[in-house]
């Protein structure tokens, strides 16, 4: 048996048509795996197999996960609204589907991809390790229900298959809808004030090292299974600052810091509030409340032993991000 | 409480016998945290009453399974009302320590009647002469009882350990044993209450006849006060462990038993027994070793000083900030076993042949130069001048200042001052305190140094602590003293009415003894020897409360011929003092000491023109200063007239010691005093003078771009070594040669003639600091990291605690302070850690030049371009900058940045709490 999963190697990719998972896809076929998608919509990477279908679907997941050497669990609900049902069926189900056809299939490896907010619920993280995941503690239907699935892959490992699994904390950069595009659109609108003191020191992932992460993990998969690791850049910022710099690189000027007396009990109410005043609902990022207290409490992660378990450091720092982000910006004209 | 208490009927239900048990089988709710099943067991032992239950913990099965045969045997006596429980870290220790050849079984018995021992009938209640209660001399014969049941080796090495009323058993029974404990341990205990002297208010309370029983038996009361003491409270766990074999009533006779045993009267039954021990351990030569925590409300450090003076040679480490359950407080299992391995471990008596290097030149006494100098022609020129007194009185020649000193130390003899005796001196600086501390050194009396700018807290710790005889001081001193209950017998300095003598408990004043003993002749009077301690002086207590440093004759010689040696005092120098460590020694160099008109608390408010007027006075040609007082000096130099400028250019010699001083103010401080040559020589409360720098060697060190304070070349005598860091910022055990670590970080290690002689009643730190033992140089582990370069410079980046640990290793925090500091924008900064050790966050402090705003609206965080400035300062990742109006600093220096206070700001800050100023 080969100790890492080489190039040339049959490796499925799931939820393909986000920006992780794309940009994760097309690294892996740049690099010479033999890549199968798996989402509903077309994927978009180039040299790879589009299995279109639905991971609720027995028969398409099996389609998908035949004779596959590996699979890379993207695929999931990632929203805040909409009822606990729909995420329960896809995140949950979902993944339990996949391993249950991986086993039938004789799939040996699966990269499962988590988040974070499985193992915590709003108090302040300080150099946290990656805890275990905690279902009953986790905050939202998107966070609870991850949790349950991360248990249910690390059951499996149990049972065999050998499963790492990453937690990727706040991606940004160019492409990502979510988070960059929409603090780029409401700084240029001057839609972004900052309440409270902006300070609380907040981890990130630029997109380009969690694209590297993810390919050194699923090599070294076969040595490093059974760990959990969160992923991060492992340079915590204030979240002013980042919000800040993010503006900046979409032409936007900083959004000004104000810290109205009256709010100066609690900074993390306040911040939660912004988001309910600077805009209708639906138009929000889907992680509203996850993002709220993102930006008032301290967000940050022991970034050793993911660094030693992936032989990994990330290429591009924030600063060199925000170049690039801005360059990007500039170029297109936009964050996609 | 005690009122109410006292109004329950005199009813004493009675209290029936019960037999020993095991607790582990007794106990089916409670959880014993830490104890071990395997240590509990029962012994029937033969007391002087038949045979009784014991409940004993004890060791010998745990080492047997590991195959360890115990080399010796350490017997734990519990106090009231605790129970063998207390013992568990000692039991723990003491299998995890074992290895063969060395290992320690740990016998803790509870007593009969306490914890899980047999319980005695009692049909009445606790009292002085009720029937049926063991008494001290009824608890020895136990002992004795269960020694023979529990076949000790009577030929291995025997300790004995105690606590509170387990103390007085445990030494009482070893001085009765005294051919078979070859060493004695206390914890805070009491083996005399003189038969004058009240007992301790919380004790008094729970005593008083009509309350003894309800608060002792009758209900929990005196056991809840026992568990309520350690800071912080003791985990709920471990409370009720403490509490299990008390809940009921039932198990409680014996804890008022003890209370009704306690000898407060002389004509109390267990009187005899004490008084024999605490008179027998006058003559124990054995090793002793004192653990002492003294915020004990009842075992207060009146009775540590009680046990001292019976036992003048024990080792003694008191927990500042500790208490009475100082065993849940602090680890006392560490210190313990390492003392007996230093006890009993023939290896380790090596220690003991560790010298210092040779002095940098010959020691003189500390009263050489004074007696030369008197009887030379210099006789008649000034020895001391003090700017503080009015016009007539200033001046000192040589000779009236040694008629004065030998005056003084003949008076202070006869008022039964002793050699070894301690004397804390609370005056300001001038000509009277040099007449004092000189009486009081040839004496042989150890002069206690606490600064006030130790606040009036540290202070009382620090007297406390080093516990004086006397006190000599003005009346705002004496009264200080008297509020606060410092001890020691008093003396003013000047004489008092009778009514304000009486007062402040003052029995004789320098002023009178000056006058009534001038032209004594001190022949009478016995000189200090080299090795006796000479003074103690007090660490800033920066880090943790101050320590007492312990110099002697010796060690002071050794630094007044380096002081010589180095600044080249030849004779007719005369210094202006203001820094009071080196000033001091002015008479011991041979130069003239002038005491310029300042406040001594104050460092900041001395001018340049009471520098000038001191140097006019006095003929100065050297200025010793702190970096605070040459900034004032610096800031009021506008207001020097002619003359005194003239008067500045004549000073050869400005040192600034006590913190780093930035080449900035150097430059400003040399045009004030064009012909001097200016040094910042580095040290410590531990040793004064252990490197030196000029002002071109800084910046000729600085143009070399490395990080931290460059504090020069070792001083001749000095040796340095280095502990390199590991990644946690650890200091290694092993030391490296400067030579061989060019530019590593390491803590720094150094080692001269003139270092400390100990510290103060800190037997476990003084160990630590001085645990090195390469090339039989005995060492002082700093504190400081920095690193050594390739041209022999010493390199300082702050404090062991200020080492940020980021995941790529542990960093000075000069290493992002040196290249932050020169930016325009930034007048200083401090560059700390948040998060965990092994992984922190590297976040950079920023004091701006005046009048900038450099702040992200009116957050803390810096505006993002100067944070982007910042971060391309330096190559190591900044997480954040932040920004404040002024950096904290130490109380004493007034600019040792405090980081540590900072660290902990900035975690709060950056975990997106709010926080004012830190």
């Amino acid at each position: 048996m080969s100790t890492e999963i080489l190039p040339g190697s049959k490796v499925l990719v799931t939820g393909a048509s986000g920006l992780l998972g794309r940009s994760v896809a097309q690294r892996l076929v740049d690099t010479g795996y033999e890549v199968t998608t798996f989402q509903r919509r077309p994927s978009g990477v180039s040299g790879a197999r589009d299995v279109r279908g639905s991971l609720t679907d027995p028969a398409d997941v099996a389609r998908a996960v035949k004779g596959q050497d590996a699979i890379v669990h993207f695929a999931a609900k990632v929203s805040v609204s909409g009822r606990r049902d729909e995420f329960e069926r896809v995140n949950i189900g979902g993944t339990e589907l996949l391993f249950d056809e991986a086993w039938l299939a004789d799939v040996e490896h699966v990269l499962h991809v988590s988040s974070p907010s499985v193992a915590h619920a709003g108090e302040s993280l300080i150099a946290a390790e990656a805890g275990p995941a905690d279902p009953l503690h986790a905050e939202g239907h998107y966070a609870q229900t991850k949790a349950e699935a991360e248990q249910i892959a690390q059951a499996r490992a149990s049972a065999g298959t050998k499963v790492l699994i990453i937690r990727p904390h706040l991606v940004w950069g160019p492409g990502d809808g979510q988070l960059t595009a929409r603090i780029v659109q409401r700084a240029r609108s001057g839609r972004l004030p900052l309440l409270g003191t902006g300070a609380a020191l907040v981890d990130t992932l630029y997109i380009d090292n969690a694209v590297d992460a993810f390919a050194a993990g699923l090599r070294r998969l076969p040595m490093i299974a059974g760990q959990r690791l969160v992923l991060t850049n492992g340079e915590p910022r204030p979240i002013g600052e980042l919000l800040a710099g993010i503006a900046q690189a979409g032409g936007a000027k900083p959004p000004r810091l104000r810290v109205p007396p009256s709010l100066a009990k609690g900074a993390g109410l306040a911040i939660e509030k912004l988001w309910e005043l600077t805009g209708p609902h639906e138009d929000e990022p889907p992680m509203t409340k996850f993002l709220a207290e993102q930006l008032s409490t301290a967000h940050w992660f022991d970034q050793r032993t993911t660094r030693q378990a992936l032989n990994w450091q990330p290429a591009v720092s924030i600063d060199e991000g925000l170049r690039r982000l801005a360059q990007h910006i500039r170029r297109t004209g936009r964050v996609l | 409480m005690v009122n109410r208490l006292s109004t329950v009927p005199r009813l004493f239900p009675p209290i029936p016998a019960a037999s020993a048990r095991l607790p582990f089988h007794t106990l089916t709710q409670t959880p014993l945290p830490g104890l071990d099943a395997q240590w509990s067991r029962l012994v029937t032992a033969k007391t002087p009453d038949g045979p009784r239950g014991f409940h004993v913990l004890d060791t010998a099965d745990a080492l047997a399974d590991r195959g360890i045969t115990p080399t010796g045997t350490i017997l734990a006596v519990h106090g009231n009302p605790t129970w063998s429980y207390m013992w568990r870290s000692v039991l723990a220790a003491s299998v995890e320590l074992a290895r063969p050849g060395h290992a320690w079984r740990v016998i803790a018995p509870d007593q009969l009647d306490m914890g899980f021992s047999e319980r005695l009938e009692h049909l009445e209640a606790p009292s002085v002469h009720a029937d049926g209660y063991r008494r001290l001399e009824d608890r020895l014969g136990d002992l004795d009882g269960l020694m023979d049941a529990l076949e000790i080796d009577i030929e291995a090495p025997l300790v004995t350990l105690g606590h509170d009323w387990g103390g007085i058993i445990s030494l009482a029974w070893a001085t009765r044993h005294r051919e078979a404990v070859d060493a004695v341990v206390s914890l805070n205990t009491a083996v005399d209450q003189p038969a004058g002297e009240p007992v301790p208010p919380a004790l008094r309370a729970a005593m008083a006849p009509g309350v003894l029983p309800s608060s002792t038996v009758l209900t929990d009361a005196f056991l809840k006060v026992t568990l309520s003491l350690p800071e912080g409270g003791l985990d709920p766990d471990v409370r009720a462990a403490y509490r299990a074999p008390y809940v009921s009533r039932l198990g409680r006779g014996g804890i008022g038993g003890f209370v009704a045993d306690i000898p407060a009267l002389a004509q109390h039954t267990s009187r005899t027994v004490l008084d024999e021990t605490s008179e027998a351990l006058r003559s124990w030569q054995k090793p002793a070793l004192l653990l002492w925590g003294p915020k004990d409300p009842v075992f207060r450090d009146r009775y540590l000083a009680d046990l001292l003076q019976r036992l003048p040679h024990a080792d003694l480490h008191r927990f500042e900030g500790a208490g009475h359950l100082l065993i849940e407080e602090r680890d006392i299992a560490a210190p313990l076993f390492l003392w007996l391995e230093d006890t009993f471990n023939p290896e380790a008596s090596d220690r003991r042949a560790l010298a210092s290097p040779p002095p940098a030149a010959p020691i003189a006494r500390l009263h050489d130069a004074l007696e030369e100098l008197t009887i030379s022609w210099r006789r008649t020129a000034p020895a001391a001048v003090d700017m503080t007194a009015e016009q007539g009185d200033r001046t000192l020649t040589w000779g009236q200042l040694r008629e004065q000193v030998d005056a003084l130390a003949v008076g202070l003899h006869e008022l039964g001052v002793r050699r070894g005796d301690r004397v804390s001196l609370l005056v300001q600086p001038g000509n009277t305190l040099t007449v004092i501390l000189y009486a009081c050194l040839r004496l042989g009396a150890v002069v206690v140094v606490a600064d006030a700018g130790l606040g009036l807290r540290g202070m009382t710790r620090a007297v406390r602590s080093a516990w004086p005889d006397w006190i000599i001081g003005a009346v705002p001193g004496l009264t200080v003293a008297r509020t606060f209950g410092w001890p020691g017998r008093r003396i003013s300095v000047d004489a008092l009415s009778t009514r304000q003598a009486r007062a402040l408990h003052v029995e004789a004043s320098v002023t009178r003894l000056l006058r009534r003993h001038a032209g004594a002749l001190l022949q009478q009077v016995p000189a200090p020897e080299p090795d006796d301690a000479a003074a103690i002086l007090f660490t800033s207590g920066s880090t943790g409360p101050a320590k007492g440093v312990v110099y002697t004759h010796a060690r002071l010689g050794a630094l007044v011929a380096l002081l010589k040696e180095t600044f080249d005092v030849k004779p007719g120098a005369s210094l202006i003092a203001g820094f009071a460590p080196f000033a001091l020694l002015g008479p011991a160099i041979g130069a003239t000491s002038v005491t310029p008109d300042m406040s001594v608390t104050k460092p900041s408010t001395l001018t340049a023109a009471a520098v000038a007027e001191a140097a006019l006075a006095g003929g100065a040609t050297m200025f010793f200063g702190s970096p605070a007082a040459l900034r004032n000096v610096v800031a009021t130099a506008a207001d020097l007239s002619a003359e005194q400028t003239k008067a500045l250019r004549k000073i050869r010699l400005v040192l600034s010691a006590g913190a780093p001083v930035h080449p900035r103010l150097l430059d400003e401080v040399q045009e004030i005093f064009p012909a001097a040559e200016l040094h910042t020589p580095y040290g410590m409360t531990e040793g004064l003078l252990q490197a030196d720098i000029d002002r071109e060697g800084i910046h000729q060190a600085m143009r070399t771009g490395q990080p931290g304070v460059c504090v020069g070349q070792p001083v001749p005598g000095v040796r340095f070594a280095v502990a390199p860091l590991d990644e946690t910022g650890r200091p290694a055990e092993e030391l490296a040669e400067p030579t061989d670590v060019p530019g590593v970080l390491g803590e720094l290690v150094v080692s001269a003639a003139h270092l400390k002689a100990g510290y103060d009643r800190l037997w476990f730190t003084d160990r630590l600091a001085a645990r090195d033992t390469d090339q039989g140089l005995l060492w002082h582990r700093t504190g400081d990291v920095g690193h050594i370069d390739d041209a022999g410079r010493l390199w300082i980046q702050g404090r062991l605690q200020h080492v940020i640990t980021s995941p790529e290793g542990p960093l000075g925090p000069g290493v992002i302070e040196t290249p932050v500091d020169a930016l325009p924008e930034v007048a200083r900064s401090a560059a700390v850690g948040v998060g965990p050790v092994g992984t922190q966050a590297v976040v950079s402090i920023i004091e701006p030049e005046p009048g900038l705003r450099l702040r992200y609206g009116s957050s803390p965080l810096a505006s993002p371009d100067f944070a982007a400035r910042v971060r391309a300062a330096t190559e190591i990742p900044v997480a954040a900058v932040l920004v404040v109006d002024e950096l904290p600093t130490d109380i004493r220096h007034n600019s040792k940045i405090d980081r540590t206070r900072l660290a902990q700001w900035a975690q709060t800050v950056l975990a997106g709490e709010r926080s004012g100023a830190p």
